[in-house]
This record gives C-alpha cells, structure tokens and sequence, in this order.
C-alpha cells in the first residue's frame, strides 16, 4: 500500500468518525489493474476500499452536483483539475462551500489506461495527454492538504506554458479540410452523452440535448444533429471547462473532445485576456461579465 | 475434414463474395472497429471482437420508418425502399451470436413481428467465429456461451492461428461456402483450445433472487457512481430500447425511430411530466433486473452475453460482473 493510500484511508475514517462528513468521495479499484474508478465511503471500516494510484482519473468534484440539495456534508478528495472544478461549481453556487469538506492531493499527473491495457502491467507508460497538458497539478482549494507541499511545488514549477501547438494545427487547415477532420470525428458519435455526464462544468438542471420536445436537437443520429452536439456541448462549457480532459477519457469512441475545449480556452485568452477557468473564485469570469472594451467585430 | 483458407487470402475470398452479396466485416474505421461494408483495403480487426456489436446492422440506431406528407385534408404515406440484397456478415463472435438471438426474441416473437427488423434480419447470413484467446472483458463462458460455436450461425468460422476453417451449417450457408469452393482446401484440422478466462460471473439463481430485491438497498450502493450516459447501453449487443420521432420540415415528415437508453430522463418521463424513475437508483436497477431478471422471465434467457463492452466503456468501471456478485451476497 503506497504511502498516499495510507494517509486518504486515515483521515477519510477521521472523518467519517468525527462525524465532518457523511460520506466521503474517493477512488477505489477496480475491475482491471489500470482503473481506480470512484467510490462513496459511508462507514468507517470501509475506508480500506481507498485507494490513490495512476490510474485515479474520474474528476469526483461532478459527484457534489448530485448532493446540491442533500442535507449534510460530504468528504471528497481532490487532485488539482478535481479541485478547479469544485472552484468552478462554487463560482456558479452549484455547490455550498460549508457542506464540502476538501481533501488535496498533490497529483504527479496520472497514467494513459489505453496504453496500460495495451503494453500491459510492468511496461514504461507514458502519462495521460490530459496530465500532460496540466498547468495545475496541486489542488487549489483544500480543508485538508495530504502529501508533501513542497515537493510538489517543485512539479509545478516544472511546469511549461500551456501548449496550443495541437489546435494550432487545426487551424491550419483550410475550412474544407477542418470540416472534413471534424465531421469523420462526430460521424463516429454515438450521443451516449459520457462527455456530458462525467463533466464537472455540465451542471445544468436540464439540458439543452435533453429538451428533445422542443426541438433544439433530434434524436436521429447523423452528421448534422451529432455536429450541433458537439459544438453546443463545446460553447456550453467555455469559459468553464478546467481541462481535466474527462470527457475525452470517457468517450467510447475515442473523439478528440479536448481539442474542441482547448481551442475555446484558447480563444477566451485571446479575446478576453489570459483567463484559466476555476483558479480565482473572486475574478470576473471572462463570458459570465460585461465590458465596454469586450471585442465586437460581429455587431 | 474441413475447409481452410489461409487468413492471407481471406480479402480475396470476401472480395469474391462482393460480387454477389452486401459483405460486412469486422474492420478499424475512423478509429473505431465495428462491422463494415467489405472493400478494398479495408483494414480488418480478427484479433479482438469489434468495439460497436453487430445490432446495428439489424437496429440501426436511426431507422427511418417512412415519410409522410398533410396537404389540407389528406394524408400521404409513403413506404421507404427496403434494400434487397442478401447480407452475408463474416466474424461474428459467439457472444453477438447469441446478442441476435435476444434480438430475435423481441422483434420477432410472443406474437409480433418488427418488419424493419425482420427484413434485415431474413437478408442475413451469419458467419460466426470462433474464439481463441479471450479478451480481458470476457465472460461469455460465465452466460452459458460456447466461445467456439455461434448459436444460430449459418457457418460456423475457426480460427486455427494461420488459416480459417469454414463449416457450413445451415443450407444458406452451405451456398454462400459454395460459390468460393475453389479457394478452400481439405484438410482435417484440430480447432484450438480456449484459453483461460480473466473475469467470470456466477449468474445462477439470480433471476430468482431479484424478484425479491427490488426494495434492496444494494440498488443505492450500486448506483452512486452511474453517471446515467448511455455508453453501456450504446456499446451492449443485446440492449434494444428505441423511440419513435417525427421529424417534420413543412409539409413533409419522416417518422424514425431511434436507440433510447434507460438511463436518460427521456426515457418513463410521462405525460403531464411524472418521472416514475427520477433517479440514479431507479435507473440503475431497472437495467440490471431488465438484463437479468425480467427478460429471463419473458423470454427463459439473459439479456448479458458476457461480452464485456460495458465493462470497458464505461466511464466509472460500473462493472455488471460486480453487480452480479453483490446480488449473490447481498
């Protein structure tokens, strides 16, 4: 049992038997050796199920959702994208900050599962595309902080600007060629709507692909309807996407949905001002405020 | 004595077919395999089972029914052409093998016959294959399949490592393995064995043992994590709940009917707005005792083959194996 392990397992039972939570959210493992998916501790003598490898993937900040109008507290543990997220409900009052109690991580940034079932156990993985990309590997807001601060300012000092160099190439291409890239992408979708739910920035109460009656979006499955999905779900979520990729992870047919959201990040920073969604809970929020010198070529 | 063909010229034996049947094979396209319209070049995908189930090939996921047209007062249907060449479909595993057996039970028994299903379904000819080396996921031995013999196969395929051994087994069959006759060779060869299974399930007395637990605290433990998608619904071989729509431009309709998933709000929300499942827990368990409790009731088989797509695509690891344990201990 790794030394991180050990530490979640004691103060999630500290927790729970102090009564500062009901339940606490953490991962677990699971079916095979590279998947550690979420797991709801209520008691005590369950907090043997924990567990924090480098496959502890799911973004557990989208859980709280679910407990808005729950009385009582949960416990969750949270790596750096988890608690930008959290960061991000808080700012649209998704969540009560008092019926959370946070636990921090310091992530070194996980491993890719694809290759882990490819290459097999004991092979050199490399990390997940999502962990690459990440710009904050250590939990922003916490009540409890687990692991070694300093050595974990040094990952993240290690840290390089943010890369843009694979939406970069999109644009490149001329408009035909980017239709034609993104329309074999979602030709391919089956709108099971994984990237939705496992989304910590999806958290409206109903949503628009669910409001089939009125017609924003048919049922059929085609180019047209899967396209206005995709690109729907994308501007939905700018402004508060905080990369933590999940959605591409989940997506069973491998669509490259990160590249949609970091070209929207992208964009925010160009237009708006450098702006990295779920750090600062007290700044305006580049699309949810109002400024005279905003661009308007459109108008 | 069997008919073998070296895998090597395989292409040119399915390229033969083409010329006289549609060809679906299982193929990497777009970054996905799934069964595909055989052509050239068309890069195959016979080393694991494909990650999108034959169904759609009987149950697109949008099937346009027909078209309609008002004008004032009068109503015009029209009836939407139906293809009308034979399918022959090669390498279909023993667990989707048995996935077309649930599908027939319920587009096309107790009484009722789904047309659009049944067309497909009469156009088809079944080439299953046989497995050798289990996926991870797998658990089909665990549902009662033999991973080396497709129930329902017009010809059963073996893979034997280097070549293909073909047996006809219905008289369909027999006619499609004759129009490329010339390409086999006789020769007596030993299937190989199955090797060892990674996951398992021990389903027996389950359905009886839900038809008390509907009630059971076990359905909110296991529901927690469901984030209520529809991947595992989406990637499963046998599940086949749909929706009927209109869409309509003007004058001009079309009624389709489309994949629905037990998952989504959509689905029992009723009319004046009552939602009999409002939540993960009720969904969840509906899927579980339709797979394992109500479809045994209704049709004497499990609506799980063990092919463990869910397993895999699901995005919290909400793992059926696991589900059937905790009904076993619970």
């Amino acid at each position: 049992m790794s030394e991180m392990t050990k530490k979640m397992q004691e103060i999630a039972r500290e927790i729970l038997v102090k009564g500062e939570a009901e339940v606490v959210i953490g991962w677990e493992k699971g079916t095979f050796w590279y998947l550690s998916p979420p797991a709801f501790i209520d008691k005590p003598e369950d907090v043997q199920r924990l567990v924090w490898d480098d496959f502890c993937h799911n973004n557990l900040s989208k859980y709280l959702v679910d407990l808005k109008n729950h009385e009582g507290k949960a416990a969750v543990f949270v790596k750096g994208c988890d608690s930008r997220a959290f960061n991000r409900l808080l700012q649209d009052k998704q969540i009560a900050r008092e019926k959370v109690v946070l636990i921090g991580i310091p992530c070194p940034g996980l491993l890719d599962q694809d290759k882990a079932k490819e290459l097999g156990k004991n092979s050199d993985l490399p990390k997940a595309q999502k962990c690459l990309d990440c710009q904050y590997p250590n939990p922003l807001v916490y009540d409890y902080y687990l692991g070694d601060k300093e050595a974990l300012n040094e990952v993240a000092a290690t840290k390089e600007a943010a890369d843009y160099s694979d939406v970069a190439a999109i644009e490149a291409m001329s408009p035909d060629e980017r239709y034609d890239f993104w329309t074999k992408q979602y030709d391919r979708c089956i709108r099971c709507y994984a990237c939705r739910n496992v989304c910590p920035a999806c958290s409206c109460r109903e949503c628009v692909f669910d409001q089939t009656r009125v017609g924003w979006i048919g049922k059929a499955n085609n180019s047209s309807e899967n396209q206005f999905f995709a690109l729907t779900r994308a501007m939905h979520v700018a402004g508060r996407c905080i990369e933590c990729g999940e959605c591409e992870r989940a997506c069973p047919m491998d669509i490259p949905i990160m590249l949609l959201n970091k070209k929207l990040v992208k964009d925010i920073n160009e237009l708006f001002g450098e702006y990295d969604a779920g750090i600062d809970i007290e700044g305006k929020l580049p699309l949810g405020h109002f400024d005279k010198n905003d661009p308007e070529e459109f108008m | 004595m069997m008919k073998t063909i070296l895998k090597a010229k395989l292409p040119e034996m399915l390229e033969q077919l083409a010329k006289e049947y549609k060809v679906l094979v299982p193929a990497k396209l777009e970054g996905v395999s799934r069964f595909a319209a055989y052509r050239e070049n068309l890069e195959l995908a016979l080393d694991e089972n494909v990650t999108m189930p034959p169904k759609d090939i009987f149950f697109p996921q949008t099937e346009e029914m027909y078209k309609f047209a008002a004008k004032d007062q009068s109503l015009e249907i029209e009836e939407i052409p139906q293809d009308e060449k034979l399918q022959v479909i090669f390498g279909v595993r023993s667990c989707d093998m048995k996935s077309i057996d649930c599908l027939d039970q319920v587009f096309l028994t107790k009484g009722f016959s789904d047309p659009f299903y049944q067309d497909k379904r009469d156009r088809s000819i079944l080439i299953a294959l046989s497995c050798v080396k289990p996926m991870e996921s797998c658990f089909c031995t665990s549902m009662g399949i033999d991973p080396q013999k497709g129930q329902g196969a017009d010809i059963q395929a073996y893979d034997l490592g280097e070549k293909l051994a073909f047996e006809g087994i219905t008289e369909r069959g027999q006619e499609v393995l004759n129009k490329v006759s010339g390409m086999f060779a006789e020769e007596d060869a030993a299937i190989p064995p199955m090797g060892e299974f990674n996951l398992t399930a021990n389903v027996e007395g389950v359905p009886e043992k839900l038809k008390n637990m509907f009630d059971h605290s076990i359905w909110d433990d296991i529901s927690r994590k469901c984030l209520n998608c529809s991947a595992c619904a989406y990637v499963c071989p046998t599940c086949h709940c749909f929706d009927i729509a209109s869409e309509v431009r003007g004058e001009d309709g079309v009624k389709i009917r489309c994949w629905d998933c037990c998952m989504f709000d959509e689905y029992t929300v009723m009319a004046g707005g009552h939602q009999p499942r409002p939540g993960k827990k009720e969904r969840v368990r509906n899927r579980f005792l339709h797979k394992l409790r109500y479809f045994p009731e209704r049709y004497n088989m499990l609506l799980c083959t063990g092919c463990g797509r869910c397993v895999v695509k699901c995005p919290v690891n909400l793992d059926i194996t696991n589900v059937i344990k905790k009904i076993k201990e619970a």
